[in-house]
């Protein structure tokens, strides 16, 4: 079999990204970890919200649903749920995935597909121009808030770990190779995971530069204990500096698993019958 | 006599339903027609009244009539509300445990004063009253024998409610049968229970008839949010999708459900997700994605009482502007409003076909009186039943991008799913090119909106013409939709032993817009009537007013009903009589 580069996941469209977009990064990325776990484009299907982010889909050439605003991940669970041989990834920026995407994320940490998520934050809304996110510093003035902002903002990583999400990790897009590596495992691990990029808007968020992140970060602990829940919160409680590597991975039923054992219990209810088809269904009715 | 009424009032916690249901279910066992009423109050004990009523017939029927032969009521203030509605010569069965009261003033009719709480408090517990209500009754027919069927439909009913209430419920019912036949006279009506069996039957409420139709059709996956009183379709479904290899998943908001659906369309596999006039309003945006993407979806909107909350258990006809308008930008889709039952079984599995077929959301317009009634209606035969898939491409170059969205004559472009080699796409809610890739220019935009309705254009060529009922030179005509259709078409009867000659057009077909069908149906007309169950004319506005303000000289009529109730077949037959005696005032609505 030929061994696959992550050119060959591109599709021929050009990003509309701005030259010095974090999100090129992840793209490289992400098509890298691809070709390293060798999945077939056609097998393969992204999903995704609407934004800058979001356009990610199109560059690359396998399968993909671009959504509306916030929603990628109930299209993804649907997908997964009706062809679940596909490796489905989804894709999607702050705003997209925490402000009006917010309320899918805990539910898919609920159901535990099989899926992965990747969060391109730039602390900002890119694509409408430059407006406050959930990951915006408190101090960034925008258009829409020129005095103060009023809100906090959201700690994605320790959201998740409090969700019991099964696999959380945060990477930075300049580092490449801890990137791809926590995709591909992201990828292998059997139910959702969830990594949140670090990738900078160079166009509307001047508070956010390569250089104010690779000051703010820091890594993990070599020998950091990923089945340690409580730990992963001591560590994802802080935002300054903010902690890089795998946070937590927990392995347990994913949806498919759980989907499977209830099909088992519907049959066992009526007697485990060797075919059962609407004519019998039909008979209650009678 | 051909048929029976039966009506049965008690507050909720009565037992009214439970009991209504399992007289449904003797008498369709033995292969009558039926068709039911119910009505639940809200809260779960209030003080409003909890009614199940139910026509046994040996025809088919269109509607639980208006007026009844029995009445069983538990209280003096049920009696009080519903004995106008009791036929001359018909029968009222009253509780008369704490009320001595002998309603002197009702004459026509036969009243049966039972002590009904009591005897049960004796026979069981109070709780199994309504059992004492289902062993008078039949009790009082005597050519009804009680058999091994009726006491196992009544361990079936309460199963979840452990061996010893069935075997309370099964004791009060036997007992009260007993001391009917020992300590009453017979009545003469009621034996003539002879009404002719016709063949076997089915008994099933609107919503199992639309869960069953999607099976039929083959919907392998259903997201949906529970919301009543919709959320019958997704308990059934929830105990079967499972066991024919299909998946159902509850999500957190109807956003969720109707995005998951489309997914798992997008993914290959027919998906289906219900939900009432709230649910609907929220997922208005993902049926434009849905649109746009030309994934095929089918939603069901088991209409209530509106806007906003409004009457989650009573019945309207008011989210018409909403499917056929409700998302935003011109958004080719096709709504349905099956009119019964049985008509809501085949509608299902129709909606699921032109989504296949077309590519578009296809939404079903139910409501709670249609939803939530039970009818005995002909065994489904299956065999002959067409289902459609989407169209799939002959033959995939591998080297280039697959052109998706490809122009066609009928506007439909070959779909692929993923997993096959050459296919990929992104469908995306952007107006995009053949190749699905993103684009605003002026010409792409133009073209890919006339693509995408051109597929409407196909699907009209393809629908067969509405139906129609009575005469065909008639000059009054009566255009109605859903479940209204079914009083109207015995309006039109009753119309008819007047010797009035009315015809009624009730298309099931709401969108796109039946125009050819009313405008030949018009033809001949000089008088048209316009019924249903909203205060702004949704039907009227949307639809006839468009194809009648070309015939100036017809004389357009509407009446509405808007307050929560279903039509009564007198309602629409006065109305009938009212327009041609002249009698009507311009611009009135019926409350």
């Amino acid at each position: 079999m030929a061994i696959k580069t992550a050119e060959q996941y591109r599709s021929r469209t050009k990003p509309t990204w701005c030259k010095d977009c974090g999100d090129y990064k992840v793209l490289d990325a992400l098509t890298a970890a691809m070709a390293k776990l060798e999945i077939e484009p056609h097998d393969t299907v992204l999903t995704a919200g609407v934004g800058c982010a979001s356009r990610l889909p199109f560059y690359t050439n396998t399968y993909g649903f671009h959504t509306v605003h916030g929603r990628a991940l109930p299209a993804a669970i649907g997908i997964k749920v009706a062809n679940k041989e596909r490796t489905v990834i989804s894709v999607g920026g702050d705003g997209d995935g925490f402000s009006i995407g917010g309320n899918h994320f805990i539910h898919a940490s609920r159901k535990n597909p099989n899926i992965t998520y990747i969060i391109l934050d730039n602390e900002i809304y890119g694509l409408t121009k430059g407006q406050n996110s959930p990951t915006s510093h408190e101090d960034l003035l925008t258009k829409i808030n020129p005095y103060e902002v009023v809100e906090d903002r959201i700690n994605p990583v320790l959201m998740a770990l409090s969700f019991n999400t099964s696999y959380i990790a945060r990477g930075f897009c300049e580092d490449q190779e801890q990137l791809i590596d926590m995709i591909v495992r992201g990828i292998r691990h059997p139910g959702f995971s969830f990594i949140h990029v670090l990738s900078p808007c160079t166009q509307y968020n001047p508070r956010v530069t390569y250089d104010s992140l690779r000051r703010r970060i820091k890594q993990l602990p070599e020998d950091h204990d990923t089945s340690d829940r409580i730990l992963g919160m001591k560590y994802a409680m802080t935002q300054e500096p903010l902690y890089m590597g795998i946070f937590y991975k927990n392995i347990r039923s994913t949806l498919h698993d759980k989907l499977e054992h209830l099909r088992g219990m519907s049959l066992e209810q009526i007697g485990n019958p060797a075919e059962y088809t609407i004519k019998d269904v039909m008979k209650q009715f009678e | 006599m051909v048929e029976l009424v039966t009506r049965i009032v008690g507050s909720p916690g009565d037992g009214v339903i439970s009991s209504g249901d399992i007289l449904t279910l003797a008498a369709a066992r033995s292969g009558r027609y039926v068709c039911t009423y119910r009505s639940f109050p809200t809260e779960i004990r209030g003080v409003d009244q909890s009614l199940y009523q139910l026509r046994i017939s040996s025809k088919k029927i269109l509607t639980s009539a208006d007026e009844v032969d029995v009445l069983i009521a538990y209280n003096e203030r049920f009696l009080r509300d519903n004995i106008t509605d009791v036929k001359r010569g018909g029968v009222v069965i009253f509780d008369s445990s704490e009320n001595e009261n002998k309603f002197d003033e009702y004459q026509n009719v036969t009243k049966y004063f039972i002590p009904i709480k009591t005897l049960a408090e004796e026979f069981a517990t109070e709780r199994s009253k309504n059992m004492v209500a289902l062993g008078v009754l039949l009790g009082l027919t005597p050519n009804f024998e009680i058999n091994e069927q009726i006491k196992s439909d009544i361990k079936k009913k309460y199963e979840d409610k452990g061996e010893e209430i069935i075997e309370q419920n099964i004791q009060a019912f036997e007992k009260a049968y007993s001391w009917v036949r020992q300590n009453l006279e017979k009545e003469v009506f009621l034996e003539k229970l002879a009404i002719e069996p016709s063949g076997k039957k089915l008994i099933m409420s609107g919503c199992e008839a639309m869960a069953m139709g999607a099976l039929v059709a083959g919907c392998k996956f259903y997201a949906g949010y529970p919301i009543t009183p919709a959320t019958e379709i997704m308990e059934f479904l929830a105990k079967e999708m499972p066991r024919l290899k299909g998946n159902i998943i509850q999500c957190e908001d109807e956003i969720a459900a109707i995005t998951a659906a489309i997914g798992a369309s997008f993914a290959g596999v027919k998906a289906m997700t219900a939900t009432s006039g709230p649910g609907l309003s929220l997922m208005s945006e993902a049926i434009g994605l849905a649109s746009m993407a030309e994934l095929p979806i089918v939603i069901i909107d088991v209409q209530r009482g509106g806007p906003s909350t409004g009457l989650p258990t009573k019945t309207e006809q008011s989210d018409l502007n909403l499917a056929i308008y409700g998302t935003h930008g011109d958004t080719p889709k096709i709504v349905l409003a099956p009119i019964n039952v049985e008509d809501s079984f085949y509608q299902t599995i129709k909606a699921f076909n032109y989504a296949e077929k077309y590519q578009v959301p296809v939404i079903i317009l139910s409501d709670v009186s249609l939803g939530e009634r039970r009818e005995c209606i002909d065994v489904f035969e299956l065999e002959n039943i067409e289902v459609n898939e989407r169209l799939k491409p002959d033959k995939i170059n591998e080297g280039e991008p697959f052109s998706r969205y490809t122009k066609t004559y009928t506007g439909i472009s070959p779909m692929t799913a993923p997993g096959q080699k050459g296919g990929a796409y992104i469908a995306t809610g952007l107006e995009h090119t053949e190749d699905s890739a993103p684009s605003s220019k002026p010409n792409i935009h133009a073209a890919m909106t006339e693509k995408r309705f051109k597929k409407l254009e196909t699907a009209q060529t393809e629908f067969i013409s509405a139906r129609k009922y009575g005469d065909e030179d008639a000059k009054f005509g009566i255009i109605s939709w859903g479940s209204t259709s079914g009083p109207v078409l015995e309006a039109i009867d009753l119309a008819n032993k007047q010797g009035y000659k009315i015809q009624a057009l009730y298309p099931r077909i709401i969108y796109p817009f039946p125009t050819k069908w009313i405008n030949d149906f018009l033809y001949n007309k000089e008088i048209l009537l316009i019924v249903e169950r909203n205060y702004c004319g949704q039907f009227a506005n949307t639809l006839v007013y468009r194809c009648t303000c070309m015939n100036k000289d017809i004389q357009i009529h509407n009446l509405m009903k808007y307050n929560g109730e279903p039509f009564t077949t007198n309602e629409i037959f006065n109305k009938i009589d009212q327009i041609i005696k002249g009698q009507y005032l311009k611009f009135m609505t019926h409350q």
